[in-house]
């Protein structure tokens, strides 16, 4: 994946090759400017590789057009981000069901046996009337999580869920994304520094200068 | 997606009353001003057509709805026109046009021969006397009522205060009447008029009477006194475009408070913006979110501009003799203009949105 800055061209990753299996639990770890992110953002379809293939559950997004790749997110990819990245005017119902409402393509799809499970996985009943700024960090980085998981996509890309938390809440986080992987056997890819948070993976990568170094 | 809109539309109070302001100005200026144009084109029109008289006789080049002050007119036609068969009564009429005292529009005084011309119309005096000097008019029972006036109020008249000798009724011609000798001295211009009101004997014939009169008296503008408001588009130059004006200013107002609204709203929630891409939303879905505020926004802009017309309305015809009429086609124009213009003002912003870079969005401070 080659970047232009200004009139440079860099190599944010080169040659990097990977699979990871349905229900598998891989942690990404490197240090900063490593490529990581550019990692992940490629994997979401978010960015378009300069070269080679990603496969996403049998479709190329390398091979595909932004509003494939859009396509392709909106049905198979969970984002959790440092940040959260919740809307702040909506509570953390009104986020779900606008992640429902863009899966669902206009209609919501998602049946309430499954919202029920995840939301009790979570624990998060007692929080869906709650908007952003009312909730603690783990509260909301839980919603976002929920979000992620709530149209049962094929795989969840978590960048650095825990950077924002504090210890206990990093801990609850992890062990939600443990239990959702473990319980749902949902596929999940988690950048980190942590490496106590790279631990609950069932694999780690960990990158420098665009590629992959080791793998544990 | 529409509790993203709404919520959007009360995460920012201030920047949603300056657009719902702006949409509502437009849709002001677009209702008032239809409103005033029509109301008092009616109303003159209303009252012209109540003169009794069923032709009016004027110069080529004169308009029957936008008199002016010239007297382009023999008196003596009124005589020969009286002896034209079929023509029962003729009454020559003088304008003089000034700024009206409320200071809004323009006031039109009538001189008239008050014996041809009470005799054509049906008019009487409900309260006083009529003229009986030339510093003496009489007024209708509107503008006594509207500008509280009574028998001796003074008036000015060619910048000098005339007294009020009567009010009279019905509401005909202009609200304020005087004699048509006053005012040929006063604009010197002995034995002129402006048109003559000439009544037939049976208004069944009176295209055959306009005829008649042109074959006899030709090279003068021989109207039907229904027919005014069929021309009142052509009749006052410009009337057309000046409707048109103010409806394009009105989209460019409203379009452009929505566009820089919604400009500042996408800047603001660039961050959103990538959030939503994050989660699959198409450029379809994002321009909808955007076009979808605005035209909430713009709806509650075109409400409150349909009200505040309305209540400024009441306020012009309580404070002026100004007449205003709404018309359901006028009204909906005003509502689709509202909303036309906050679609097209936001689409630019819409679009710009749908097209951001995910990546750079999600990572905006």
């Amino acid at each position: 994946m080659i970047y232009r800055v200004g009139k440079v061209d860099v190599n944010a990753l080169r040659g990097v090759d990977m699979s990871v299996a349905p229900g598998e639990f891989v942690a990404i770890m490197g240090p900063s400017g490593c490529g990581k992110s550019t990692l992940l953002h490629i994997l979401g379809g978010l960015l378009k590789p300069s070269l080679g293939r990603v496969v996403v559950d049998g479709e190329d997004l390398a091979a595909m057009s932004d509003a494939a790749r859009t396509d392709l997110r909106r049905r198979k990819i969970g984002f959790v981000f440092q940040r959260f990245n919740l809307f702040p005017t909506l509570t953390a119902e009104g986020n779900l069901k606008l992640a429902e409402h863009i899966h669902g393509n206009g209609k919501r799809g998602v049946d309430e046996g499954a919202r029920r499970e995840i939301l009790q996985l979570l624990r998060l009943e007692n929080k869906m009337r709650h908007k952003p700024l009312e909730l603690s960090g783990g509260e909301q980085q839980r919603v976002a999580i929920a979000r992620a998981i709530i149209n049962r996509p094929a795989i969840i890309l978590a960048d650095e869920p825990t950077g924002n938390l504090d210890t206990e809440n990093s801990t609850i986080v992890l062990d939600m994304l443990r239990k959702l992987n473990r319980e749902l056997n949902q596929t999940i890819v988690m950048i980190t520094h942590n490496p106590e948070a790279a631990q609950i993976a069932s694999r780690t990568i960990e990158m420098r200068d665009g590629m992959i170094v080791k793998e544990r | 997606m529409d509790s993203l809109v709404l919520s959007n539309i009360g995460q920012r109070p201030t920047r949603t009353l300056i657009s719902v302001a702006g949409v509502a100005l437009g849709v002001i200026l677009v209702i008032l001003n239809t409103g005033l144009v029509r109301g008092m084109l009616n109303d003159r029109i209303r009252r012209e057509q109540g003169v009794g008289a069923e032709i009016q006789f004027m110069r080529i080049g004169a308009k029957a709805l936008s008199p002016s002050s010239a007297m382009p007119l023999d008196v003596r036609y009124a005589d020969r026109l009286k002896q034209i068969p079929g023509v029962r009564q003729a009454s020559p009429i003088g304008h003089y046009v000034q700024s009206a005292n409320s200071g809004l529009g323009v006031e039109v005084v009538d001189g008239i021969e008050f014996d041809t011309y009470s005799a054509m119309s049906n008019l009487r005096i409900v309260e006083g006397h009529a003229f009986q000097s030339d510093d003496e008019v009489i007024i209708d029972e509107f503008k006594a009522k509207h500008g509280k006036m009574g028998v001796g109020s003074e008036i000015p008249v060619f910048g000098k205060k005339m007294k009020v000798a009567g009010i009279y009724s019905p509401q005909i011609g202009s609200r304020v009447k005087m004699s048509l000798g006053a005012m040929q001295r006063a604009l010197d211009a002995e034995n002129k008029c402006f048109s003559i009101l000439v009544k037939v004997d049976d208004r069944d014939k009176q295209e055959e009477m306009v005829r008649r009169i042109e074959t006899e008296l030709p090279g003068n503008k021989v109207l039907l006194t229904r027919d005014i408001g069929l021309s009142y588009g052509r009749e006052i130059p410009g009337i057309q475009g000046f409707v048109r004006a103010v409806m394009g200013l009105s989209i460019v107002v409203s379009s452009l408070v929505i566009l820089l609204a919604m400009y500042t709203t996408i800047t603001e929630r660039t961050r959103e913006i990538g959030i939503l891409k994050s989660l699959g939303a198409s450029k379809a879905y994002i321009i909808g979110v955007i076009e979808k505020e605005a035209i909430a926004i713009s709806l509650i802009g075109v409400i409150a501009g349909l009200i505040l017309a309305l209540i400024v309305a009441f306020g012009i015809e309580r404070a002026t003799t100004l007449q205003l009429e709404f018309h359901w086609t006028w009204i909906l124009t005003a509502a689709l203009i509202g909303l036309g213009a906050g679609a097209i003002g936001a689409l630019y912003p819409a679009m710009r949105a749908a097209n951001q870079d995910a990546v750079k969005a999600l990572s905006y401070d």
